[in-house]
């Protein structure tokens, strides 16, 4: 049986909004495949995990005081994670954990939270602690040249800036920063966003993207996901973009 | 002068709020009060208060509790003052109070007992004193009208630190066991604990907010966890944690629905850990106060959707709400200890009122249900048939409908007991359909 092997990190201290779905929208669509996902799990105080050995790494968002503390602990990882990167691994990393791969988060009093600096983005908190980008998010993001609407919830302060190449174009929602056309931050392997949903729980194909890129890497040959009955995603999708007024002509 | 002229337009307004409320049949909680802050925004500064103002703040449990400890004290033969339909935000209360003073403000009361929001702490008690102030737990609710759940607390923690009448804290809430500690010359600190009972873990079962001690950030330790973070805790560099006792409750027995408290029994309504918890609070004000808290706990109704069981032509149906994953978990635990068959109506909207971010769905124990068919509604029904599917529940057993009416009437094609759980928003409606279905399933 063919298996994927993720690295969940600081589950304990990043797990804000549900972000660990992700992780089980994954585990549900590979194992509907007969594909195991194997999760292991690293946080404060455990054994240095071995970042080249997996195929995903998945991190999620958390408070501002816990992102402090591991901020401090992650950044001891810095080189074996740009290897890895560097080597294929996919990383999904959402909000808290968008932000301190970056260069750094500035919070509103004005204390800097270092990032790991592997991409060259960085974020400042809006100096109002009651303006946040909140609501129901939608972007059109590029999968192997398919166009594909991604929907989320985004809940930041951060303001997102310098970012090269962005995950999606934002249809409804603000995105990096306040009223921005950009959201998230892409390239072939990595995937940063504020979405929360959590995030692949509305997106199959995104997902399956994911997934694709992982076997492909790991066994080497080209991949044909089996489809899912995807009846209640289709729906739920249909129904938000009802709700959220996006029309069929832009999709 | 000024004060008597304002409270006269309140009473004159609220006659006739009355008269229109009646008419629109609407409910006119907030109203008031709020066309009387736009008049006097510091009109709780000026109501007469001469009696002792007991607050209970929390995620979950405020109503519940603040219904009990009026209940409890009404009992005890005193005159109550007190919000008991949930209008807990500055201009719920002022209503409240509007609706209780004489002419020149007076509050003729024993008692005046209020449920207060959590980040309404501060403003409503820089306003009018406060005599007890009880902090049941924090959880993860709504976060996108708060923000995040540390930003609440320091905002309560930073109230505290002048405050120092009685605070009567939850010792089994790591989030709430700080706030003791922010005015040090506060010697009237009282914590409450319920002792392990049957169904607690070893091992945290459900998402839970406070894993690191706030004094110098060590993971914390527990013995056991009775539910979401609420446990036995203990920080191993500081001694966080280790509190001495102002009522602790033993012997919970859920199937008896009885528990101890000092060596007397209390037998009450409540077969659920964490009403057990809002009782603790009811007996430590009790005692507080020289009242007696048995007789009253004995027949308190808990009411409001919160545990509700009605019949609908033969099969028995319990309603419960869940605004947050905790609530859910709850409600899930209840329906997994049940032994007999049953089914699930699970209702969830994403109105501003509920919080418009529903991924705490995924925060909710799916994994352990013990149900044969699950029926989902509610403006975000295929969210949450997503969320059941991706536990591996079998999907060919989950419906989704975003019409209520209609997933009433798929649910009860069976006729096997039903659990309903509902979201804020989402609880009247589905009452609503629920006895809707019942009037017209008996016609036939
Ligand atoms: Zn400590």
């Amino acid at each position: 049986m063919r298996e994927l092997k993720l690295l969940y990190l600081y589950p304990d201290m990043l797990e804000l909004y549900g972000d660990y779905g992700n992780i089980q929208v994954l585990k549900y669509r590979l194992e509907k495949r007969n594909i195991n996902l194997i999760i292991d799990r690293y946080s404060i105080g455990d054994k240095k995990p071995d970042f080249t050995s997996y195929d995903i790494v998945f991190a999620g968002g958390g408070a501002d005081n816990e992102q402090s503390i591991l901020s401090k602990d992650l950044i001891k990882f810095k080189d074996d994670i740009k290897e890895a990167i560097k080597n294929g691994v996919f990383f999904l990393l959402i909000c808290g954990a968008y932000q301190l791969f970056g260069k750094y988060y500035k919070g509103v009093e004005g204390n800097i939270i270092p990032g790991l600096g592997i991409f060259d983005y960085y974020t400042e908190a809006i100096k109002d602690r009651s303006k946040r980008c909140i609501g129901n998010i939608v972007l059109e993001v590029n999968l192997n040249g398919d166009k594909y609407e991604v929907i989320g919830f985004e809940n930041h302060g951060g303001q997102t800036y310098n970012v090269k190449n962005c995950f999606g174009k934002v249809l409804v929602g603000n995105g990096n920063k306040f009223e921005d056309k950009e959201e998230g931050y892409f390239i072939n392997n990595v995937i940063a966003t504020y979405l929360h949903g959590p995030l692949l729980s509305k997106n199959p194909k995104l997902t399956d993207y994911i997934i694709e890129y992982c076997l492909k890497r790991k066994y080497e040959e080209e991949i044909k996901l089996e489809p899912l009955d995807d009846t209640f995603e289709e729906k739920c999708r249909e129904e938000l973009f009802k709700v959220l007024e996006i029309k069929k002509e832009i999709r | 002068m000024y004060n008597i002229l304002i409270i006269t337009i309140a009473k004159i307004l609220n006659f006739f709020a009355k008269i229109l409320g009646k008419i629109l049949k609407k409910d006119n909680g907030n109203l008031l009060g709020k066309i009387i802050k736009k008049i006097s925004p510091n009109i709780l500064t000026k109501f007469k208060i001469n009696c002792p103002v007991i607050a209970v703040t929390a995620t979950n449990g405020k109503t519940t509790t603040n219904n009990a400890i009026k209940y409890m004290i009404e009992k005890n033969g005193k005159k109550v003052v007190s919000n008991t339909e949930g209008n807990n935000m500055e201009t719920g209360i002022i209503t409240t109070l509007l609706k209780n003073c004489t002419i020149t403000g007076k509050i003729k009361a024993d008692f005046i007992t209020l449920e207060v929001d959590e980040s309404y702490v501060p403003v409503v008690f820089k306003k009018i004193p406060l005599d007890s102030l009880v902090v049941l737990n924090f959880f993860r609710d709504q976060l996108d009208r708060n923000g995040e759940v540390e930003t609440l607390i320091l905002k309560i923690n930073e109230f505290l630190k002048t405050y120092s009448g009685n605070l009567i804290l939850n010792n089994d809430d790591p989030n709430v066991v700080r706030l003791g500690k922010a005015n040090k010359n506060n010697k009237n600190v009282y914590y409450f604990s319920v002792d392990k009972y049957k169904y607690a873990t070893k091992n945290q079962t459900e998402a839970g907010e406070g894993k690191f001690c706030p004094f110098d950030d060590t993971k914390l330790e527990y013995e056991y966890y009775q539910y979401s973070h609420i446990g036995k805790f203990k920080c191993p560099k500081c001694g966080y944690g280790d509190e001495e006792l102002f009522i602790k409750i033993e012997n919970v027995d859920l199937e008896n629905m009885s528990f101890e408290e000092n060596g007397e029994m209390f037998f009450t309504k409540a077969n659920n850990i964490y009403t057990i918890y809002n009782f603790a609070a009811v007996i430590s004000i009790a005692k507080l106060y020289n009242l007696n808290a048995i007789d009253a706990l004995k027949d308190f109704k808990l009411n409001n959707g919160r545990s509700e069981e009605i019949d609908i032509n033969g099969v028995k149906t319990i309603i419960n709400l869940a605004k947050n994953p905790t609530g859910a978990n709850v409600s899930l635990r209840m329906l997994n200890e049940d032994k007999e068959e049953k089914e699930l109506l699970f209702v969830l909207n994403d109105n501003p009122a509920d919080g418009l971010d529903v991924s705490w769905i995924y925060d909710i124990n799916f994994e352990t249900v013990n149900v044969k068919r699950i029926i989902t509604s509610g403006k975000r029904a295929y969210d949450m048939a997503i969320r059941i599917k991706t536990s591996f529940f079998d999907k060919d057993n989950i419906e989704a409908y975003l019409s209520i009416e209609e997933a009433v009437k798929s649910l009860y094609s069976s006729d096997v007991k039903k659990y309903v759980i509902a979201n804020y928003t989402a609880l009247q409606p589905t009452r609503k359909a629920l006895l809707e279905y019942k009037k017209e399933t008996k016609k036939e």
